[in-house]
C-alpha cells in the first residue's frame, strides 16, 4: 500500500511540475506494478492537474507551468487511453471542439481539452479555422454532449453566432451544448450567439461542462 | 491655451502638462492603425480615394498607410517612420506564388487563413531547445541597408515640416514576440518553464539582433524623433502570460538592457506597448524608463481601473490608447462611443500624460461612423481644461 501511495504522489509531482519523461516513467513503472490506468489518472494526474488549475486561477500558476503540466498529462494519458478504452471505462461524456473559421488562435484552446480529457470526457479536436459545416458534421458523427467553440478576434465572433444557426439549421441544437471561449467573449457574446456558457479559463471551463451536462463538480462537493 | 501645433500638443501632454487638447494618434504604426477594410470604407466615405499603401510596404499585414487627408480629418497629432524588410526579401514576397506562405527576413511566416488575411504560423525554429541551435540558426542580417535606406529623408522631411510629433516604429523589435514568432507561442511559453537557459539565451540572441537594427534606424533619424516605439506582449485577459517572478528574472534584463541602449542613444520618449492585463509588472516598467505605455486594455482585468491607474503612474507615465475595439468600437453606437472617449478622457487627461488611440489595431469589424465618433469626441471633451462646463 505505502509503494503505491508513493508512486502515485511521485506521478502527482511529476505531472504537476509539467515533468513529462518522469510522469511517463512513473506511470509506466506502475502499471508494471499492476495499479490500475485509471487509478493512475483519478489518484494522481487529474488531482495534479487540478491543483495546477485552480493555482492558475488564483495567479499563482502562470502559463508557462500549466502548459508543461498538460503536457506531462497528455503524455501519460497516451500511454493509458488505450488500456482504459481496453478496461471500459465509462466516460463522462464527449466534446467536440474547435476554433472557428478565420481564426488559429489555439493555446487556451489545447489546455482546455488536456483538463477536459482529465476529467474523463472523450474530446474530439476539430483544430484551428474550423468551417461551421465541420461542427454540424462533427455534431451528426460523434454525437457529443458538448460543443466548444473557440474564437479569439472579434472580427470572428460573428463565426460563433453562424456556427449556431447552422447547428440549428441542421435539426441538431437540442442534441448538444455549445460552450464558447476567447479572449473578448463575455456573458452578452453568449447572449447574443445563443450559446449555452462561456468560461475564462481552461479549469472553469470544465466546471461548465460538467454543469451544462448536470454531472457534479469534485469541488462542488 | 492658444492653438498649438500638434508636435506641441504631444510634446505638453507627454512632459504631463496640459496642452490645448488631448492628443490623438491613429493609423501611424500597427497598433494604432487601421487594418485596410476599415480605412478603405472611412476613406470612401469622407469623399477621397483610399491609399493603396500598407505600413511597412508589407500587403501581408493588412494594415493600411492612410492617406494624409485622412490622417488631418482623424485629428492625428502624429506622423509614423517605419523601417522596411530588406529589399530583396521584399522582391522575393512580391514575386512568389499568390496565396503562398510569406516568409520574411527572420524566416518566420504567414500563412493565409482567408482571403487576405494572414496570421503567423511558420515557426522555423519550433524544435530548438538548445544554445547550439540558437548558434547555428541563420539569424537576418540587421546591417542590410535596404532596411532604413529611407528613413533619414522621411524623417527630416516631417521635421522640415514641423507640425507633427514623430514616432518611429521599426517592425517588431520585440524580443518575447520574436520568439514567439521563431518558436510558436506556447511552444516559447513552455521552454521558459522547461529550458530557462535556452530560452534566455534566445532572448538575448533576438535582443542583440533588435539593438543592431535599432542603431541603424536610430542613426538614420538623428534628432528627427520624438517616440520610439517598442514593446513586447505580457498580459493576458485575465492576468500575466508569465509569473512576475520570470518576468523580472528573464525577460525585465533584456527589457532593460535594449531600454537603456535606445536611451543611450536618443532623447525620444520611449513608447512600450503590451497588451492584455499587465498591471502587476507597471511599476517595472516605470523603473526600466519607459515613458509612454500602450495599449492600456481596458477589457482585460484590472487595467480597466483607470482612476488607479492614473492616481498612482499618472505622474511618472503617459497613457496612450484605453478606448475599447473588444465591445465599444466594433458594436458601439456612436453615442456609446462618444460617451466612453469622454468617460476615458476625464479619467486619464487631467494634467495631461494621455494620448487618446483605439486599444489596438481598428479592425474590420469597426464601422467609420465610430472611428469619426471617436475622434469628434475628443473635440468635444478633450479640450483643456477637462471636464470643465463650457
Amino acid at each position: 500500500v505505502t509503494d503505491k501511495a508513493t508512486l502515485l504522489d511521485r506521478l502527482y509531482t511529476a505531472v504537476f511540475d509539467g515533468d513529462a519523461a518522469g510522469a511517463v516513467a512513473v506511470a509506466k513503472e506502475g502499471l508494471a506494478a499492476g495499479i490500475a490506468p485509471t487509478e493512475l489518472l483519478f489518484e494522481a494526474m487529474i488531482p495534479a492537474l487540478e491543483e495546477v488549475g485552480r493555482r492558475f486561477e488564483t495567479g499563482e500558476v502562470f502559463l508557462p507551468e500549466m502548459l508543461i503540466a498538460a503536457r506531462a498529462m497528455q503524455a501519460v494519458m497516451d500511454l493509458i487511453r488505450p488500456l482504459i478504452v481496453q478496461a471500459g471505462v465509462e466516460k463522462i461524456g464527449t466534446v467536440v471542439i474547435g476554433t472557428v473559421a478565420g481564426d488559429i488562435h489555439d493555446v487556451g484552446k489545447k489546455l482546455v481539452i488536456v483538463m477536459l480529457e482529465g476529467a474523463g470526457f472523450e474530446v474530439i479536436d476539430l483544430g484551428i479555422n474550423v468551417p461551421g459545416d465541420t461542427f454540424v458534421e462533427a455534431i451528426r458523427q460523434h454525437r457529443p454532449d458538448v460543443v466548444g467553440m473557440s474564437a479569439f478576434l472579434t472580427t470572428t465572433l460573428p463565426e460563433l453566432a453562424r456556427n449556431i444557426e447552422l447547428i440549428e439549421a441542421a435539426g441538431l441544437r437540442d442534441r448538444v451544448k455549445i460552450l464558447i471561449g476567447g479572449a473578448p467573449v463575455t456573458q452578452l457574446t453568449v447572449e447574443q450567439a445563443g450559446a449555452d456558457g462561456f468560461a475564462p479559463d481552461a479549469s472553469a471551463a470544465v466546471r461548465l461542462t460538467k454543469n451544462v451536462m448536470g454531472v457534479s463538480s469534485a469541488d462542488d462537493s | 491655451v492658444s492653438e498649438m501645433t500638434s508636435r506641441q500638443r504631444v510634446l505638453t501632454a507627454l512632459q504631463h502638462r496640459q496642452p490645448d487638447r488631448v492628443p490623438i494618434i491613429l493609423g501611424v504604426s500597427n497598433a494604432t492603425g487601421l487594418k485596410v477594410k476599415p480605412y478603405r470604407r472611412l476613406a470612401t466615405m469622407l469623399g477621397h480615394a483610399p491609399s493603396e499603401r500598407y505600413l511597412y510596404e508589407w500587403p501581408e499585414l493588412g494594415t493600411a498607410a492612410p492617406d494624409e487627408q485622412t490622417l488631418v480629418r482623424l485629428g492625428s497629432d502624429v506622423r509614423g517612420v517605419l523601417d522596411r524588410e530588406p529589399a530583396s526579401v521584399l522582391e522575393a514576397n512580391a514575386n512568389r506564388p499568390p496565396h503562398s506562405d510569406y516568409i520574411n527576413s527572420w524566416g518566420s511566416g504567414a500563412t493565409e487563413v482567408r482571403p487576405g488575411e494572414w496570421f503567423p504560423t511558420v515557426c522555423p525554429m519550433a524544435a530548438a531547445t538548445t544554445v547550439a541551435e540558437i548558434e547555428d540558426y541563420p539569424w537576418p542580417d540587421m546591417d542590410d541597408p535596404t532596411r532604413v535606406a529611407h528613413v533619414a529623408a522621411e524623417a527630416a522631411a516631417l521635421a522640415a515640416d514641423g507640425g507633427y510629433a514623430i514616432m518611429a516604429t521599426p517592425w517588431l523589435l520585440f524580443p518575447l514576440e520574436r520568439a514567439f514568432a521563431m518558436q510558436g507561442m506556447d511552444t516559447f511559453l513552455m521552454n521558459l518553464a522547461l529550458y530557462p537557459d535556452f530560452a534566455e539565451a534566445l532572448l538575448w540572441k533576438i535582443e542583440s539582433l533588435c539593438k543592431t537594427l535599432m542603431g541603424h534606424f536610430l542613426e538614420a533619424l538623428g534628432d528627427n524623433v520624438d517616440i520610439i516605439k517598442i514593446g513586447d506582449d505580457l498580459g493576458t485577459q485575465e492576468s500575466l502570460l508569465m509569473s512576475p517572478a520570470m518576468y523580472r528574472s528573464i525577460l525585465k534584463p533584456v527589457h532593460a538592457d535594449y531600454v537603456d541602449f535606445i536611451r543611450q542613444r536618443t532623447g525620444a520618449a520611449l513608447f512600450f506597448h503590451t497588451d492584455g492585463d499587465v498591471f502587476p509588472l507597471i511599476d517595472d516598467f516605470v523603473e526600466m524608463g519607459v515613458d509612454i505605455l500602450n495599449p492600456i486594455q481596458t477589457s482585460a482585468g484590472k487595467m480597466a481601473n483607470l482612476a488607479e491607474l492614473k492616481s498612482r503612474w499618472g505622474d511618472q507615465l503617459t497613457f496612450c490608447g484605453a478606448i475599447d475595439t473588444h465591445r465599444i468600437l466594433p458594436t458601439g453606437t456612436p453615442e456609446e462611443v462618444r460617451d466612453e472617449v469622454r468617460r476615458v478622457i476625464e479619467i486619464l487627461g487631467p494634467g495631461g500624460g494621455y494620448m487618446v488611440s483605439s486599444v489596438h489595431t481598428v479592425m474590420d469589424d469597426v464601422p467609420p461612423e465610430n472611428i469619426l465618433a471617436m475622434v469628434d469626441a475628443v473635440d468635444e471633451f478633450g479640450k483643456y481644461p477637462i471636464g470643465s462646463p463650457r
